[in-house]
């Protein structure tokens, strides 16, 4: 499968996670602050958040979650806080957040785990903890996932070069992904894939030669999205895909956001 | 007589000239890697080869320059780049046949628990013996960012260094990245 | 070169570590790392490992390094003025060629501390140890009451050559002259690059020093065959480097005018043979009295002296004034036609 560009979209500062809701707007976590791009890549609105942001998300009701350092705080479509949740212990560095059902997930990167918490803000169970290692391997310093239509959380373990999938309840349903320094179809490096979204098909971001891949549900390669537009120096590179397969990127030393569209050839 | 005189200038003069140099005297200076611009460690080089003039340039036989890994910074990361030769074929264990180090000067070791099903899973501690390297910067380079986490740099060694009073690494190093810095300050 | 001062270098050393707190900051990185796994997230009762961060060498040894240069030189006089033994004075330079030659590998020299002295006075931001100021200085006070006793058998440079004096022949004095001024236009030109701003600094005396590639047992083609082709050239001139290329020797050489007492050759008509001037092989020997600006401590004048030992010579000696060898109280003796010490 071959992608193309279609669009660059100026970050307007520093970018962090980024989000991409059901009409196509992008939401973008970075500084201290959440910006609002329309579908055309404009910036529509920006608001302030009470600590740096890290990640951000969109639930279903257009509540617009912000994962910062020790809390996270939630917002509605038009900027106005609601709730914050805070918890040093469980939410010390969220950099990714989700949702599965009827929980809110968010990846603490201080504890190297996903929390699920009900929606109110109760914590149910960790994910990604249950092994010898005691969580998820990130060099990085970043715990990223995607929930998939099914409500299975597609985690990045990058120390272990592969998307492990979980139940809600924290169970390890399997994994894709090898280390491979020379096959494309391989993840290089010593901690990749760095970032994870997940529609039709599993989607990765590297650092260190940064790509941009799509796997099938069996691990197989669909396709190597780019390398080239991107920085060398880029790590961490939150990825987004909207519902029309288009694939958001972003690059955190251009800060910028790359989007890339599937060639249908006909 | 005037000898006498002369010499007695001479040591007043040459008395009085060490006791202002003693009061000047604030402790050793010695040289430092500037891992700022060193070009084995600073960000924004890709892709270019590994500088090894404090290898060669260094007028001690095995060079006074090493790499240190700041143990609190690594990775521990199972498949190392400074370790292993990343572009190496994939061997059955899932790791690159080759090592990265030309003296195989990183010795690789798991810390913490070990999984018992897959000891590829795991932590390991990468200790650098400073005998056999040589400061070729091989590893520096393949640890800095944003492949690695930039834990290895380019240190002089002061039970090795002699001290010139320049250091011969300095006079050719491209980017000025050895400094002098009182012996306090430097690591 | 024995171990021990190493061992218990090493000891102190790690004493040092354990008593100071924080020992240093690294030198400040480019987007610094906090996303490492720590102890606690490792687990599995791991601690994560001390970066070694060996110190130079002790101060103390440094210390040690100055006294036994003033020790040397002490030796060194007492060797020459009283002793008069070539025997233990080669002892001495073969000792000083170990010491300060290979095992501390010619550095730190009073040769090139000159250099150091220079940019201390020249820049206010350089500071200068005080061991290389002592290093600086000691040479200098001893030259001024001694003469070079430095130059005789504790210069690791002299005594490498020294070593190698196999059949000298005598430079003709005029020749000798001319070539004696390029250590002043070597001194310059040490002393211009010294004061350069720091980063265009040049340290020459260090760079060009042609033996200190032996003493590290390493170093540039072009230097090891410079510092061979010296020695070789020693063979038959003896000690080119001291005489004719050393930046510290004019200074020194100053200082020697002026001193007190030092290698003297008793005015005497009836004792003037020329067997010095014949066996002196620095030209310090001129109208058979010693020339204490060039005297390099060799003793070989005491050691060819055929009365010397004599009793009766010896009384007669400490009998005389205090012998600078200015006056002459007879002329000399007009020697073969090798151009001797002789003008």
């Amino acid at each position: 499968m071959q992608y193309r560009q279609v669009q660059t979209i100026d970050g307007k500062g520093a970018l962090r996670g980024i989000a991409v809701d059901s009409r196509g707007q992008l939401y973008a976590a970075g500084d201290s602050e959440i910006k609002l791009f329309d579908a055309a890549g404009r910036l529509k609105q920006r608001w302030p958040t009470s600590r740096p942001a890290l990640a951000v998300a969109v639930a279903r009701d257009g509540a617009v979650y912000a994962g910062e350092m020790g809390q996270i705080e939630i917002f509605d479509g038009a900027g106005k806080l609601l709730r914050t949740w805070r918890d040093e212990t469980l939410l010390g560095r969220v950099t990714a957040i989700g949702f599965s059902k009827d929980s809110v997930l968010a990846g603490d990167a201080a504890d190297r785990a996903i929390r699920r918490f009900d929606g109110s803000g109760e914590f149910l169970n960790n994910i990604g903890k249950d092994n010898p290692v005691n969580g998820l391997l990130i060099p990085n310093g970043v715990v990223d996932f995607a929930v998939a239509r099914n409500g299975a959380i597609y985690a990045a373990n990058p120390g272990k070069h592969r998307v492990e999938w979980y139940t809600p309840g924290g169970e390890l349903l399997g994994h894709i992904g090898r280390f491979d320094g020379i096959d494309p179809a391989g993840f290089t490096g010593c901690c990749n894939p760095t970032n994870v979204a997940v529609r039709d098909g599993i989607y990765t971001t590297e650092k260190a030669g940064p790509r941009v891949k799509a796997y099938d549900f069996s691990g197989n390669l669909l396709a190597v999205i780019a390398t080239h537009p991107f920085n060398p120096n880029c790590k961490n590179m939150s990825i987004a895909v909207d519902s029309h397969n288009r694939v958001y990127v972003v690059d955190t030393e251009k800060l910028a956001i790359f989007v890339f569209e599937p060639v249908t050839t006909v | 007589m005037s000898q006498d005189l002369t010499r007695r200038t001479v040591l007043a003069v040459l008395a009085g000239g060490a006791v202002f140099l003693v009061k000047k005297a604030n402790g050793q200076i010695v040289w430092q890697v500037n891992a700022a611009r060193c070009i084995n460690s600073r960000l924004g080089e890709v892709g270019v080869e590994a500088c090894n003039l404090c290898t060669t340039e260094c007028v001690v036989a095995l060079s006074a320059v090493r790499a240190v890994n700041e143990y609190s910074k690594c990775g521990r990361c199972n498949i190392c780049p400074a370790y292993f030769n990343i572009t190496s074929a994939v061997n059955e264990l899932g790791q690159p046949s080759e090592k990265l180090c030309p003296r195989d000067a990183i010795a690789r070791k798991p810390i913490g628990k070990v999984d018992p099903e897959d000891p590829a899973n795991n932590f390991y501690e990468y200790i650098i013996d400073e005998e056999k390297c040589d400061g070729c910067g091989k590893c520096v380079m393949k640890c800095k960012e944003p492949l690695g986490l930039g834990s290895i740099t380019l240190r002089v060694r002061y039970d090795k260094c002699v001290n010139c009073n320049r250091c011969s690494i300095s006079r050719a190093c491209p980017q000025n990245a050895l400094v002098q810095l009182p012996v306090g300050q430097a690591s | 070169m024995s171990r021990l001062p190493q061992v218990i270098g090493r000891a102190c050393v790690l004493l040092a570590l354990l008593a100071q707190t924080a020992l240093a900051q690294a030198i400040p990185y480019q987007r610094p790392v906090d996303t490492a796994p720590q102890a606690d997230s490792i687990g599995g009762g791991y601690k994560v490992p001390a970066v070694q961060k060996p110190l130079p060498r002790d101060y103390w040894l440094q210390v040690v390094d100055v006294v036994a240069l003033a020790a040397a030189m002490g030796v060194s006089v007492w060797l020459v003025l009283r002793r008069r033994s070539r025997r233990w004075l080669t002892a001495l330079t073969i000792g000083s060629l170990a010491y300060f030659g290979f095992y501390r590998e010619g550095c730190i020299c009073p040769i090139g501390s000159l250099q150091n002295v220079v940019v201390a006075l020249a820049d206010p931001k350089y500071s200068i140890p005080m061991v290389v100021t002592a290093t600086f200085v000691l040479p200098l006070v001893v030259a001024l009451y001694f003469g070079r006793a430095f130059c005789g058998g504790v210069c690791a440079l002299g005594a490498i050559q020294e070593l190698v004096v196999l059949k000298p022949v005598q430079v003709p004095r005029r020749l000798d002259r001319a070539l004696g001024l390029l250590k002043y236009v070597y001194l310059g030109l040490a002393i211009l690059f010294a004061v350069k701003p720091a980063l265009t600094r040049d340290f020459l005396i260090c760079r060009f020093d042609p033996f200190v590639g032996f003493f590290r047992r390493t170093g540039a083609p072009h230097m090891l065959i410079l510092g061979g082709a010296f020695l070789v050239v020693g063979m038959f001139v003896g000690r080119p480097y001291c005489r004719y290329l050393c930046p510290y020797a004019g200074l020194l050489a100053w200082c020697a005018r002026l001193a007190r007492r030092g290698v003297t050759i008793t005015p005497n008509k009836e004792l003037d043979c020329g067997l010095c001037a014949e066996a002196c092989p620095y030209g310090a020997i001129e109208k058979m009295r010693a020339v204490r600006r060039n005297c390099l401590y060799c003793a070989r004048c005491y050691a060819s002296c055929p009365r010397d030992g004599e009793l009766a010579h010896a009384k007669l000696v400490r009998s005389l004034p205090d012998g600078r060898g200015s006056e002459a109280l007879s002329e000399p003796r007009p020697l073969g036609s090798e151009g001797g010490a002789a003008s």
